[in-house]
């Protein structure tokens, strides 16, 4: 069944499938990166003439533009829901393909996942008794099972994102970019890395390549990713660490990590959680240890513009993201700093939408 | 790796946010299912228009032009019953949403309406 891999990439399993997905990868990026920008454009220019017309209240002194306002205007031209239509439907497509494809192969794929667990047991930390918890249990993304509860989550999560991405990661090109570009400490030791919310591990098997000489580790509450992960890095002959654990509460020891990364997991946490989890990494990282965060844009000094908090607020409606309407609004440095961290601005990414931060633990 | 990671089903609760009837996203729940229609049938034109072109660059290794063959082919009992199967297959695929979605006039989910 399986026609082999693109790179490090799974092949959907048959000639149709592919064409199919092939399609709407190519659908994607025409909606997302030529018809969105329209539906902005067309937005921010009506925004601005309601407001000048007093039809749209302007708020006091750096308040943010309600958005219910912004939902009004956006919503008077008739391309923005043709683009919600479009955008929701190619989800939809993608995942039912992307499972009925991979689901084919199911023997196989799992097979995959326990050669290799049966090769390096020792690599892979999956306690039986772990519970998930209900928060963490939901379709992100529309993707069916989400990222806990689909045994085929992890390979359907790595063709499926190959498809979010609009073709520009099939090779891992945004994890190697990101993985690249995480900071380093000062005084240059890395003999710990660890990776949280690492999903099918593609960053974490790039630091490793980075890094060859440190103890790497993946972190991540979904197993099905999780295993998925695993495999992947014994066939590409990494010896990287996986374990199923919540960011919040990973059961590593004080201070025993020189540097951590995470990759648009806040946005994914309800924000409890999300100041959890950056208590429990500056737990983990030793003084001078460094985190390196790549996440969704925030709005707490009402710095996004009304076409990115509109893009968002679908998004959180019908892309299954409910936790990043309450992230976006909140003042994700300022927390990152009441923990104790020193905040910097992170380096850029080719993906211009997402803010990147360091935070570095004093020494 | 322990009995639980072999279990390959998906609970029952989850699996559910891209069934039941489906969001609108016009007053007029027509022009939502249109817009479906139009996507599923690009889609498969494109696949097919693919698996053609792969068929014939086959063929074509093989020494073998079909071009005239096609136009003479015709199909057996057992060959029509197959390709109505496909068909219907493809008209779901196309036109599922017209009866995924009830009718105009009665409430269906919200999408994201202004």
């Amino acid at each position: 069944m399986s026609r082999g891999q693109i790179g490090v990439l799974p092949r959907p399993t048959t000639l149709a499938d592919e064409s199919y997905l092939e399609f709407i990868t190519s659908f994607r990026r025409l909606a997302i990166q030529e018809m969105f920008p329209k539906v902005a454009e067309h937005g921010e220019v009506a925004l601005a003439k309601a407001l000048d017309k007093g039809e749209v209240e302007r708020p006091d002194g750096g308040q943010p533009i309600k958005l219910s306002e912004i939902r009004k205007v956006f919503g008077q031209n008739p391309v923005t829901p043709t683009f919600q239509r479009f955008v929701r439907t190619q989800q939809e497509m993608m995942w039912r393909r992307t499972r009925e494809s991979f689901y084919r192969d199911i023997d196989a794929v799992m097979e995959y996942m326990a050669d290799a667990e049966a090769k390096h047991p020792e690599r892979i930390h999956i306690d039986p008794n772990f519970v998930v918890p209900d928060y963490t249990r939901r379709e992100i993304h529309c993707q069916p099972g989400g990222y806990t509860d689909d045994p085929m989550g992890g390979i359907v999560f790595h063709y499926g994102t190959k498809v979010f991405y609009e073709g520009f990661n099939d090779q891992d090109e945004l994890h190697i970019e990101l993985a690249e570009k995480a900071a380093k400490p000062a005084d240059g030791k890395v003999e710990r890395i660890l990776d949280i919310g690492c999903s099918i591990g593609q960053a974490t098997t790039v630091l490793k390549g980075l890094y060859p000489e440190a103890e790497v580790w993946g972190l991540d509450v979904g197993k099905p990713l999780i295993r998925y992960a695993h495999a992947r890095a014994v066939e590409q002959g990494k010896h990287v660490h996986f374990k199923q654990a919540l960011a919040e509460e990973t059961g590593f020891e004080d201070g025993s990590f020189d540097m951590v990364i995470s990759y648009i997991l806040f946005h994914e946490v309800p924000v409890p959680k999300m100041k959890e989890i950056i208590a429990e990494t500056y737990r983990v990282l030793r003084p001078g240890g460094v985190f390196t965060i790549y996440e969704f844009p925030s709005n707490d000094k009402n710095q996004v513009s009304a076409s990115t908090r509109f893009l968002v607020d679908y998004d959180s409606k019908n892309n299954c993201e409910p936790y990043s309407p309450a992230f976006v609004a909140s003042d994700f440095r300022g927390i990152i700093e009441d923990a104790g961290f020193v905040v910097e601005q992170g380096p850029g990414l080719t993906n211009g939408f997402l803010q990147s931060l360091v935070a570095r633990k004093p020494e | 790796m322990n009995e639980q990671s072999k279990i390959t089903h998906v609970p029952a609760q989850l699996g559910e946010e891209i069934g039941g009837p489906g969001k609108a996203f016009f007053d007029n729940v027509v022009i939502d299912n249109i817009l479906d229609a139009l996507l599923e049938l690009s889609a498969a034109t494109w696949t097919f228009h693919d698996r053609v072109n792969v068929l014939e660059k086959v063929l074509e290794k093989h020494g073998i032009n079909v071009s005239e063959e096609i136009e003479q082919h015709l199909p057996d009992d057992a060959e029509i019953a197959a390709r109505a199967e496909e068909r219907a297959a493809m008209v779901q695929r196309v036109f599922g949403s017209f009866v995924r979605r009830p009718v105009a006039g009665v409430s269906v989910p919200s999408g994201e309406k202004s």
